[in-house]
Order: structure tokens, then C-alpha cells, then sequence
């Protein structure tokens, strides 16, 4: 292995001392002359017309500016009416907003919210996913068309065939089929059939700092927006788009974003921009954490039915699985990646996967964290933990024997690429915890699941200039919102040969920055990387030159240490960086400014794979589980910061924790959501997660810089399945429904765990 | 709505103001002093965020009204590094990795604050307890242990831990 200078080194965070100091300037923190507070009306139904709205009292209130509706919104963005920035004539979620009120303090904005008098006619409402499904169902869309996927964003499906609209329920927004071979040989070949419905419930990202986004807005109309996003080139294109103007008169800023985990595409903007536009002043909307829960955009619940068949020597025989997606109100779930994934992982000659998004009077779901994919893995890997049992072999030899490799094709045919699947399974299997832990039936037990991420692909561009005192700036179009500026900085320093201290990598606005894609699907430090290696060779290149001409040296003669070109074996010949940047920033200069720029557009991806091994403990009287042991395998190609790294993999077991066993956004039959706070909604925190070993596989990805593969997403996506395994090998019932509370579980062991499927 | 004078030592410094009785302590330091380091999250005191030290212990100051800290001692994440030394616990959070998005991390470093003036030594599993009241979404909390008992060792003069 190649010896690196920088790279493969756990530097501290290059935001860390802001951070700690309490310095960092998030999106709810600016403060402009004249800004206006906003506080929404959300709607108290699920489904209703609105007769009318009375304003008087919220205008009566001392310091209430303004109360907006949908039709002061229109009259200022024509375009706004498909974005549904605030309910027109209907409402469709309880929770969606329908006014807001703009106040000179947050006080006064908040007491004219509560004073604004919306009147409803209620209307019959589909909440209930499979029960949307019925022919007989209210219909929630008149003319339901199929949306882009949200996690089209964070990774890209293709193929599959659609489903003949017209046999199809009124409800079903989106539908895909997955077929090779012919599953019902496969299960006549089977010698044991595992069939299963398993359901996961609404899980929210709750991200620390609630959405938050300001606008202001020249005399001309030119918008300038700060927010927390993920994506400000997006938020530039998609408010640009929802308020009628050109993208010139929209400058987005991207601030230090407070935990996305993929909601924070875009979310507040074009509303926050509607406003300012309206009243002609800066407009600050920042979510409180119950009108987030009500209004934003969660993980949708799922209904999975699979049925797979193994042969007595532990192969797999066929693969069938109907995904029910709840789609909300305007679509946009994950379907089609759950489809991809449950039938991916493994192989097998026979494969029937159908899936349907279903709309529903809730709120649309949107990404989060490798959407779609812990529902079907959460789904596969039960049952795999099954078939495994059933055949009597080890469930990670079992898994070894079945799992997909190189060329073996995903549901739509396309081969996967150089994986590291294997890799992370025998790194568990070969672990002496793997054989020290023991489940006992009686309350200990031990699961293993696998998970993998097909990750996303975007083009990027960096720049960099080298400055008069010989540091370099490079700016990204990128937001970092999981460390990837302190990669960079890693990537940069090794890239020019240049001490850490020296970069400084700067997030640039909408009007300035280099293009990006937006921060999801694990794809920064994949894509971005190579554009800021590309941009720091681009600036050493220019650097040599310069100085090669200024010594009269050939540049294969030259070198760069300590801040200094030099001749080799003449250590008297040479010219500081610092003096090379001058010659090109100065009267009369007769070198160009040194300016590296970097592109790439690689649409080759390296998925990731993680494969878990969970202890848990459960209370057998109580139905409490603790987790007492965790492993997170994974393969990062080549870990840049490997504390960040295993930073990333710890963040993202916690959250497979809280799929597991904590969190569900509860929604009574009317649709009202019954758990909008962090009262009701149960995170998890530094108790119930345990200490998390990980394992860091490395087999490096073609693309990425060197070698790295993208990281966020894997680490998500095995933990349900692995605890729901282990569990089960605890109490030796299984639960087929997230999260796993007591009252489940207890529920479960004492109904035996029949009611939802069979093994056969 | 009628106003109350108060006063209070901000991080060493005195401030007067005139707050409606219905002001939270959090908002009172965010939009009338500019301490915007002290970060709103929940608004029922479960995530921690807004952590502050009053009167050397540590409090949700979203759950704080700002009269009830009249005549007291306010310390802020922003009152915490002296003459631009890092304090001990700043220094663990960031040397240690304990932060990723930055959100959390004011109130859990004035948390851990509270702790170690309790407990100058604390074990995991105390370390983990004082903390559930502040709740991180990124980093899986192991590194913020090690932040903690990196921040105990230096304070006891001890080098900080190994991994």
C-alpha cells in the first residue's frame, strides 16, 4: 500500500472549533434589518374543503404584520399552484400548511397563528394504507399521476416494468414489477417455503435542528435565500420554478445544516420566498419540532409481503414479494428501492417482485437515510434468518453460500458492479464474538443481517486559487453535512503536497460556486472527491510551471516541500508557493493566478455493503429489549478519516436502533398524527444505544478517491433486521412489525407468532 | 403585555433588560443578547440543545423563564473558552470526534460541564446516564463518551485517554 501523507488519518473536524464554541451560524440564528417571524396554520384534518379563513383576530393582534394564504401567494407566484405551498381551497394532511402568519417578534407570530380561524367542510379521508387500496377508498388524487421518486435523488432506479393503470386501484400512484424465471417452479423446488408479511411504520428523520429557512428580496425582486439544505442548487432550480422566475433572481446559500439525513433537499424555501416577495421584507420560517413532525416529509410505513423457498442444502429456489408504499398525499416513496433491494441481495433463478405506492390523506414521504432500503432489508433479512434456521445451517455460511456477487443481476437486470458484501460477512463470521455470543432462548439472543446501498451519482466541479500567502482555496458547490469538507481538506493537502493547515475548503453560494449535486445518496466524497483532487493537481501543475520558468528549470526537475518549489539536488534554487502566488496577483504580473479546476462526471457507482452481528437481551416479562453487543462490518473502499468513517457507522446504527425498537409516528383513524414532539416520539440516546465496534472493510471502489466509497447510507440499513433476528433468537418468537416496543413484542410471544405467516 | 426589569451575570458580563414575564431564558439570550450558540430543538426540554449552565447548574433554558433568572449567573457555550483556550471539554469534543452537524453539541458540552463539576471521575455507564437528557442524531454517541472522558482526564491532569 501506497504511503499516504494525509489521507487515511482521523484529523480532527475542520468546523470542529466553531462547533464546540458555540460559533457556527445555523439557518435559525441569522438576523436581518426588518425580518419578519413567520409561524404556519396547519390544517386540523386530514382531508376537508375550506370554507373560509377569518384573519381579523390574528390582524388585531400588536405586531402581526401580515397573515398570508394560498391566494396572497398566488398573486405573487403563479406558478406556485402545483407546489401546493400553502393549501388552495383543500386540504389533504392534517398538518399541511394552509396560512401563515408574518409577526415583528416570534411571540406575536405565534399568538396570531393561534388566532387565525380556519373553517372546514370535512371530507371522507384515505389514512389507512391498505385500506387506501380499496376500489371503494375516498380517492385522495383525482388523477393520480405516477411521481418522480424522492430517492431518485439518492439512487437511481431503473428498469422495471410499470403496471396496466387501469386494473390498478384509484389510490395507486406508482406500481413496478420485477420478474425473471418462474417463481412458482422455484417454490415447486423448495423444500421449505418461509411466507411473511412484515410492516414498518412512519419513522421521522428528526434531525436536531427543525427546517428552517430565511428569504429577503431586493426592490427588483431578486431573492436571496439562507437555509438548511442539503442541495442549494436545487433549492436555486426548484423556488426559481414553483415562483415563475428566472434562476438569475434566485441566490441560494446553503448554511451549516443541523442534521438532514435527507430531508433537507428542499422543504421551506419557495414558501419563505413567497413571502418575502409578498411583504417585500426578510422572512425568517423555522419550524417548531411539533409543526416539523405535522408537516414534513418522513420515511412512509410499509407493507411487505414475501415468500421465498429453499432447498435442504440452503439454496435459495425463488424470491416473490408484493412492497406496499404509502405514498401520502403527493407521492414520492422509496417503492422501487426496497423492490431493487429485497430481491437483489441474493441470488436466485426466480424472482416475482411487484410493488405499489398508495396515497393516503398524510403527509408525503420523502428520504431518509437509504430510502426504502430498511423496510425491504428489514423484510429479506427476517426471512433469510429463517430459511437458514429451517435448513439447520449458520445464518452467516448460509448468507455466504446465497449472497449476490460481481455480475450476479439486481430485480432489473443490471449486473452488480465490484462489491463487498463477502467481505463484510466473513469479517463477522470470523470475529470471536461470532463465537462467544449465544442465543439461549430464554432472553439472550444474537442476529446477523446484511445491507447494501446502490449509491448515487452526480457530476461536480471544484475550483481552487492559490492565495498570496501560499494557502489554497477550494470551493465546492457542495453542502457538508457529515464531515466530507474535512475529507476534502485530507484529499487536497495530498493532492498538492501541501501541509493540512494551508486548505481551506469554502462552500461557495448558488451565484458563485461550482456545480454540485445535492448532499444524499452517499455520493460527495465519491464524486466530489475526485473533482477536488483533480482542481488540487490542476493548481500544483500551474504552480510547477510558473516556477519553472522563474528558475530556468525543467518541471520534472522541480519539487514541493516545505512551502517552497525547489530544484532536486540544488536545495538554493527555489521560490516559496507564497511568492509564485504573488507573481500572479500583482500590477503588471506576468503569470497567469494560479486557479486549479476539477470535473467529473462518473456514472459508474460502488455500492456499499454493512452486515451487523447484534446482542440483545429481553426481558422476558416485560418484552424490554437492550441491546448489549453490536458489530457494523462495512465496506468503505478506503477510509479517508477513519474516526469520521466510523463516525458515520455509529450514527447510523443508533437510527437502525430507533427503527428497530423506538420510533413510529403513530396517526389515529382520522389521520391526526398522535405523537408530533420528542414527548411522544422516542429517539434514541446514550443509554439504549450501546458501543458499537466496527470493522472497517476496504476493498476499494475504481472511482472514488482512492478508492473511497460513499459511507452514510449502509450503516442504516441492516440494524432492524439484525435486532429483529436477534430477538427472535432471544424469545423464540418473531416479530414481524417495527419498531419491536414491549407492548409488540409481549403482544407476540403471547399469540405466538403464527397470526402473520408461516414457515413450511 | 407589561415588562419586569431583570439582571443577570451573562458569562461574566452584567446584563439589564426589560423581559414580558412570558420570555424564555433561551430566547432572552439568543434574540436579546446574540448567543446564538445556545441552540432550540424541542421546545419540551427532551432534546437538550439548549442547555445552559444557570447558577452552576446545568438547565433546558427552553423550560427557563427569563425572570427566574434574575440576580443569577448565566454560563453560555460561549462563555466557556477563556482568553481563546479551548476549555477541556471543547477541546475532547473536538479532538475526540464527538460532533458531526454541530446542533447538539453547545448543550451536550454543557452537560458534560455539569457532570464532571459533580462527578470529576465518572464511569460509562455515568457518563451515558447524566447524558440521555441530550440527545444526538449523528454520531451513535460512543465518541461523545470518549470526548467526556478525554475532557475528565485532562481536567485531573491525567493524559488523555488511549483508544
Amino acid at each position: 500500500m501506497t504511503a499516504h501523507a494525509v489521507i487515511g488519518k482521523s484529523i480532527a473536524r475542520v468546523d470542529g472549533r466553531d462547533k464546540v464554541t458555540g460559533q457556527t451560524r445555523y439557518t435559525g440564528d441569522l438576523r436581518l434589518p426588518g425580518m419578519l417571524w413567520a409561524k404556519p396554520v396547519l390544517s386540523q384534518h386530514a382531508r376537508a374543503q375550506i370554507t373560509g379563513i377569518d384573519t381579523a383576530a390574528a390582524r388585531a393582534i400588536p405586531g402581526v404584520v401580515d397573515v398570508v394564504t394560498a391566494a396572497d401567494v398566488l398573486a405573487v407566484a403563479p406558478n406556485a399552484r402545483e407546489q401546493m405551498l400553502l393549501a388552495i381551497d383543500r386540504v389533504n394532511f392534517y398538518g399541511q400548511p394552509v396560512a401563515v402568519v408574518l409577526g415583528e417578534t416570534e411571540a406575536a407570530a405565534e399568538e396570531g397563528a393561534a388566532a387565525v380561524a380556519v373553517a372546514y367542510e370535512e371530507l371522507p379521508a384515505a389514512v389507512e394504507t391498505l385500506a387506501a387500496m380499496d376500489t371503494n377508498a375516498p380517492t385522495v388524487k383525482e388523477a393520480p399521476e405516477a411521481d418522480d421518486e424522492t430517492a431518485g435523488m439518492h439512487a437511481t432506479v431503473e428498469g422495471g416494468a410499470e403496471q396496466p393503470k387501469r386494473e390498478l386501484p384509484a389510490n395507486v400512484s406508482n406500481s413496478v414489477r420485477f420478474e425473471r424465471g418462474d417463481v412458482a417452479a422455484g417454490f415447486a423446488a423448495a423444500d421449505h417455503i418461509v411466507e411473511r408479511t412484515y410492516r414498518t411504520m412512519r419513522v421521522h428523520q428528526s434531525y436536531i435542528e427543525p427546517q428552517s429557512a430565511v428569504a429577503a428580496v431586493d426592490p427588483f425582486g431578486n431573492l436571496q435565500i439562507w437555509s438548511s439544505t442539503q442541495a442549494m442548487f436545487y433549492v436555486r432550480s426548484a423556488t426559481a420554478r414553483a415562483l415563475g422566475r428566472p434562476e438569475t433572481e434566485v441566490k441560494a446559500t446553503g448554511m451549516p445544516v443541523g442534521g438532514g439525513f435527507g430531508a433537507k433537499f428542499m422543504r421551506l424555501e419557495p414558501l419563505t420566498a413567497a413571502l418575502a416577495l409578498k411583504t417585500g421584507r426578510p422572512v425568517r420560517l423555522v419550524l417548531d419540532r411539533t409543526d416539523d413532525y405535522l408537516s414534513t416529509t418522513p420515511a412512509p410505513e410499509s407493507i411487505i409481503e414475501l415468500k421465498t423457498g429453499v432447498t435442504n442444502d440452503g439454496l435459495i429456489t425463488a424470491i416473490q414479494a408484493r412492497v406496499i408504499m404509502d405514498g401520502g398525499a403527493n407521492g414520492g416513496s422509496p417503492m422501487s428501492v426496497a423492490c431493487l433491494l429485497l430481491g437483489g441481495y441474493y441470488r436466485t433463478d426466480n424472482l416475482l417482485v411487484e410493488g405499489y405506492e398508495v396515497l393516503t390523506n398524510k403527509p408525503n414521504p420523502g428520504a431518509y437515510r437509504a430510502p426504502g432500503a430498511p423496510q425491504g432489508t428489514f423484510a429479506i433479512e427476517s426471512n433469510v434468518a429463517e430459511m437458514a434456521a429451517a435448513v439447520g445451517q449458520d445464518p452467516i455460511e448460509f448468507r455466504l453460500k446465497n449472497c449476490a456477487v460481481e455480475g450476479d443481476p439486481l430485480p432489473n437486470g443490471q449486473p452488480w458492479p465490484s462489491i463487498g458484501l463477502k467481505e463484510c460477512l466473513e469479517q463477522l463470521r470470523d470475529h470471536p464474538a461470532y463465537r462467544e455470543w449465544r442465543s439461549d432462548g430464554r432472553g439472550e439472543g444474537v442476529g446477523v443481517a446484511i445491507g447494501g446501498w446502490l449509491m448515487g451519482v452526480e457530476p461536480s466541479a471544484a475550483t481552487c486559487r492559490l492565495n498570496a500567502d501560499g494557502t489554497l482555496t477550494v470551493l465546492l458547490g457542495a453542502q457538508d453535512i457529515s464531515g466530507t469538507y474535512t475529507g476534502f481538506t485530507q484529499l487536497a493537502a495530498e493532492a498538492f503536497g501541501m501541509p493540512l493547515d494551508r486548505i481551506k475548503v469554502i462552500a461557495g453560494d448558488s451565484d458563485a460556486a461550482p456545480y454540485a449535486g445535492g448532499a444524499g445518496g452517499s455520493k460527495i466524497t465519491y464524486t466530489v472527491g475526485p473533482s477536488v483532487i483533480q482542481a488540487a493537481q490542476d493548481a500544483r501543475r500551474q504552480v510547477i510551471e510558473i516556477a519553472a520558468d522563474m528558475l530556468e528549470a525543467a518541471a520534472e526537475d522541480l519539487e514541493i516541500a516545505d512551502g517552497e518549489v525547489r530544484v532536486k539536488g540544488a536545495p538554493d534554487q527555489k521560490r516559496t508557493i507564497a511568492e509564485i502566488a504573488q507573481s500572479g496577483m500583482r500590477f503588471g504580473g506576468k503569470y497567469k493566478p494560479v486557479t486549479g479546476m476539477g470535473q467529473t462526471a462518473t456514472v459508474e457507482r460502488a455500492p456499499g455493503f454493512a452486515a451487523h452481528l447484534v446482542r440483545v437481551r429481553v426481558d422476558p416479562e416485560t418484552g424490554q429489549t437492550a441491546l448489549t453487543g453490536y458489530i457494523a462490518a462495512q465496506d468503505v473502499g478506503f477510509a479517508i478519516n477513519p474516526e469520521e468513517v466510523i463516525g458515520q457507522i455509529r450514527g447510523g446504527v443508533a437510527q437502525g436502533i430507533g427503527w428497530a425498537i423506538l420510533e413510529g409516528m403513530v396517526y389515529d383513524e382520522e389521520g391526526r398524527l398522535q405523537n408530533p414532539s420528542l414527548l411522544d416520539y422516542a429517539l434514541p440516546n446514550a443509554e439504549n444505544v450501546p458501543p458499537v465496534e466496527t470493522v472497517l472493510v476496504e476493498k476499494p471502489a475504481q472511482w472514488g478517491p482512492f478508492g473511497a466509497k460513499g459511507v452514510g447510507e449502509p450503516p442504516v440499513i441492516p440494524g432492524a433486521a439484525a435486532i429483529a433476528n436477534a430477538i427472535s433468537a432471544a424469545v423464540g418468537t418473531r416479530v414481524t412489525e417495527l419498531p419491536i416496543t414491549p407492548e409488540r413484542l409481549i403482544t407476540a410471544m403471547r399469540n405466538g407468532a403464527g397470526g402473520n405467516g408461516a414457515v413450511r | 403585555m407589561a415588562t419586569h426589569p431583570i439582571t443577570l451575570t451573562v458569562n461574566g458580563s452584567q446584563r439589564q433588560g426589560q423581559v414580558e414575564p412570558r420570555r424564555l431564558l433561551v430566547h432572552y439570550l439568543r434574540d436579546e443578547l446574540g448567543l446564538t450558540g445556545t441552540h432550540i430543538g424541542c421546545e419540551t426540554s427532551q432534546c437538550g440543545a439548549c442547555t445552559v449552565i444557570l447558577n452552576g447548574q446545568a438547565v433546558k433554558s427552553c423550560t427557563v423563564f427569563a425572570v427566574q433568572a434574575d440576580g443569577g449567573q448565566v454560563m453560555t457555550i460561549e462563555g466557556l473558552a477563556q482568553d481563546g483556550q479551548l476549555h477541556p471539554i471543547q477541546e475532547g469534543f473536538w479532538e475526540e470526534h464527538g460532533l458531526q452537524c454541530g446542533f447538539c453539541t453547545p448543550g451536550m458540552i454543557l452537560s458534560t460541564y455539569d457532570l464532571l463539576l459533580k462527578n470529576p471521575d465518572p464511569s460509562e455507564q455515568e457518563i451515558r446516564h447524566a447524558l440521555h437528557g441530550n440527545l444526538c442524531r449523528c454520531t451513535g454517541y460512543q465518541h461523545i463518551v470518549k470526548s467526556v472522558q478525554y475532557a475528565a482526564n485532562k481536567m485531573k491532569g491525567a493524559p488523555a485517554v488511549a483508544d
